[in-house]
């Protein structure tokens, strides 16, 4: 490129260049701490619009922040409002302009989004460049009414065998994950990210107040297993301003409505909603809200519920996609009937309780089967995996309720012995590693084993060595079994005997072997 | 019932309006005794500001703030005037000029809480960020 070329083009610019005056409201900065600003003026502000908070040239002729930061009006009071700042809220000071937007918080939303880790407001902060978009959502919508929605039909697959075939998740539904700290409440999520490769799923991965070295973690992980091509992960990192963390899942879900909107299917994992309650009431408090039960204000219920509302499966007339969330909260030592945890239980289509006792005892995901439901879920279930699931159940009961004299092993009868004995290699099979998900035909095919007797004769601490060489025979040598159950969908009587033919060759060739 | 700094503002405004000066002194001064008596008195500066803008709206008189980087001359500051009086139909208008050199050319008004930016540090700030793109 020629230098004159460079100054004809800057030449023209500069003709065509077109100044616009026109009249901006403004007000000025009163009071501003601890992230939210109390702003005079501004008489014609509407609830949660957008100001801009402009950078003042001091005295020395330097800037006190070198762009406009945002802020979200939240109060409206005579002569004043009560805004939450959106960034670095250290160089505002008071005294400052304040000018209004006219435009309701809105982010960036598109197809250029996937794969990419962004902020709340929709920049890219994974140092792969800026992302361009021409289209907006704004960040809180109504959610979708009774007209466009349709019950859930269609599952999702986690790949966790406990819960695809106990408390299974149908796309469309909310499904809370809720327990203690360490419990692997985030595992679940992930594994559930990993095993919609290939499903046809966008997943949105929303970090509200976590660690940066926890999600980094993440999103190698995701990377390494080719997950992170259909997901993206919305982050508030634990130590951005407050009011990050209170606008993350309202982006992260405005951002799944672009996707819902073109038909597609979508799952949204809020990490974790109990930190999002933090962050508003601190918002709330700073506001000087009335502070409520637990220091909460009064809507932090409608704070929840507006959100989960969004989830939703659209009938065919509205596109037909969906938002599917994942919901997580994080108890304090086991109380699930504190105020956010059961207002959350309410709100949600069901929980899957996590619980450290089990963890610790070695069954992992520590999942009580017994407090787990889904409400909605087994509409959604494939037709073989309700035939298997609802003797698993039945097993887990009885299990549950003889548990307690498995002690006294040889003075029971036969029926109790066996009962106990079955319970015991249930409980091992629902076993499972981490990142290592399970595809649905494999499930059905072990589940179907285990239920029908075929493992009795199996000790129970060889069973998950049996299981993993089980899953390799399937994979390899009865490969065209699981291609069937994954095409029909169900157990019609030739796809069982051809399951049971696959399994008794499995175990006369696994006897001989060992 | 917390009584606001605009509402005592309306009804002073109220109480003397259209009164004669000797009216509006007995007037005033009960007005202050009332206050007294509410023990609102540390509201009086608010008051004294919402009467201000009370009064001029209801009289059509518009207080602006002209910014420029020179001191106006007596016609450029008839035009702002009509300028004003056209565009926020009032009959009265007051003028405020402040200099600041730092606006390199041409003119901020300042109308209550809006602003209209006419400067010239505004235009090349803008076509500063125009060529940026």
């Amino acid at each position: 490129m020629s230098k004159d070329y460079i100054i004809e083009q800057l030449k023209k610019q500069i003709e065509n260049f077109e100044t616009k005056t026109q009249t901006e409201k403004v007000g000025t900065v009163l009071e501003v701490g601890d992230g939210v600003a109390k702003v005079s003026g501004l008489s014609d502000v509407m609830a949660s619009e957008m100001l801009e908070f402009t950078p003042r040239t001091n005295a020395d002729g330097t800037q006190n922040h070198a762009e406009s930061i945002f802020g979200v009006a939240l109060n409206l009071e005579e002569g004043q409002i009560g805004a939450m700042i959106l960034g670095a809220f250290e160089g505002i000071k008071e005294g400052d302009q304040v000018k209004s937007t006219g435009k309701i918080l809105s982010i960036p939303v598109g197809e250029n989004m996937i794969g990419r880790v962004i902020n709340p407001l929709g920049q890219a902060i994974d140092g792969k460049g800026e992302i361009v978009s021409d289209k907006f959502y704004p960040i809180e919508k109504i959610a979708p009414g009774v007209i466009t929605r349709q019950s859930v039909n269609q599952p999702v697959q986690t790949g966790i065998k406990a819960i695809d075939a106990m408390i299974p998740v149908g796309r469309g539904q909310r499904e809370l994950i809720i327990g203690d700290r360490q419990t692997g409440k985030t595992a679940i999520a992930i594994d559930a990210i990993i095993n919609q490769k290939g499903q046809d799923m966008i997943c949105i991965y929303v970090a509200i107040g976590q660690k940066e070295s926890k999600i980094a973690r993440i999103v190698a992980e995701l990377e390494k297993k080719g997950a992170m091509e259909y997901t993206t992960i919305v982050l508030a990192g634990a130590s951005d301003p407050a009011a990050f963390s209170f606008v993350a899942p309202y982006s992260g879900c405005a951002l799944g409505e672009y996707f819902m909107d073109k038909g597609k299917d979508v799952l949204v994992i809020y990490d974790d909603l109990s930190k999002h309650a933090w962050a508003y009431r601190q918002i709330s408090l700073i506001l000087k809200r009335p502070p409520g039960r637990e220091a909460y204000p009064g809507d932090v219920f409608y704070l929840h519920s507006r959100l989960l509302e969004r989830s939703a499966k659209l009938n065919k007339d509205f596109g037909g996609g969906s938002i599917t969330a994942l919901p997580i909260i994080e108890t304090q030592a086991g109380d699930v009937s504190a105020y956010i945890p059961t207002n959350v239980i309410s709100i949600t289509d069901g929980q899957i309780y996590l619980e450290s006792d089990l963890f610790y005892k070695g069954i992992r995901p520590a999942l009580n089967v017994g407090l787990s439901v889904s409400r909605v879920g087994s509409a959604a279930q494939t037709k073989a995996m309700k035939k298997v699931a609802g003797k698993l159940r039945l097993d887990l009961a009885q299990f549950r309720e003889l548990e307690a004299f498995a002690q006294f092993g040889s003075d029971l009868d036969e029926n109790t012995r066996r009962q106990i004995e079955r319970g015991r290699r249930t409980v091992e099979i629902l076993k499972q590693d981490q990142y290592a998900p399970m595809l649905m035909e494999n499930q059905v095919a072990i589940l179907y084993a285990l239920t029908n007797g075929f493992l009795d004769d199996v000790a129970v601490e060889k069973i998950r060595i049996w299981e993993n060489d089980f899953q390799k025979y399937m994979n390899s040598s009865a490969k065209d079994v699981l291609t069937l159950i994954a095409e029909k969908k169900e157990l019609t009587e030739d796809v069982v005997a051809k399951l049971e033919k696959a399994i008794k060759e499995f175990k006369e060739v696994y006897q001989n072997g060992n | 019932m917390k009584i606001t700094a605009t509402q005592y503002a309306k009804s002073l405004y109220e109480v003397t309006r259209e009164k004669s000066q000797n009216e509006i002194v007995v007037m005033t001064e009960n007005f202050v005794k009332v206050l007294a008596k509410n023990r609102q008195t540390k509201l009086a500066v608010k008051i004294i500001k919402k009467f201000g803008e009370l009064y001029n709206k209801e009289n059509g008189i518009a207080e602006v703030e002209v910014i420029s980087s020179r001191k106006l001359e007596a016609d450029q500051i008839g035009q702002i005037e009509k300028f004003i009086q056209g565009k926020y139909k009032v009959s009265e208008v007051i003028i405020n000029n402040k200099i600041n050199e730092s606006i390199k050319g041409g003119i901020i008004l300042k109308i209550g809480d809006e602003i209209l930016d006419a400067s010239v540090e505004r235009q090349l700030r803008e076509l500063r960020n125009n060529l940026r793109k």
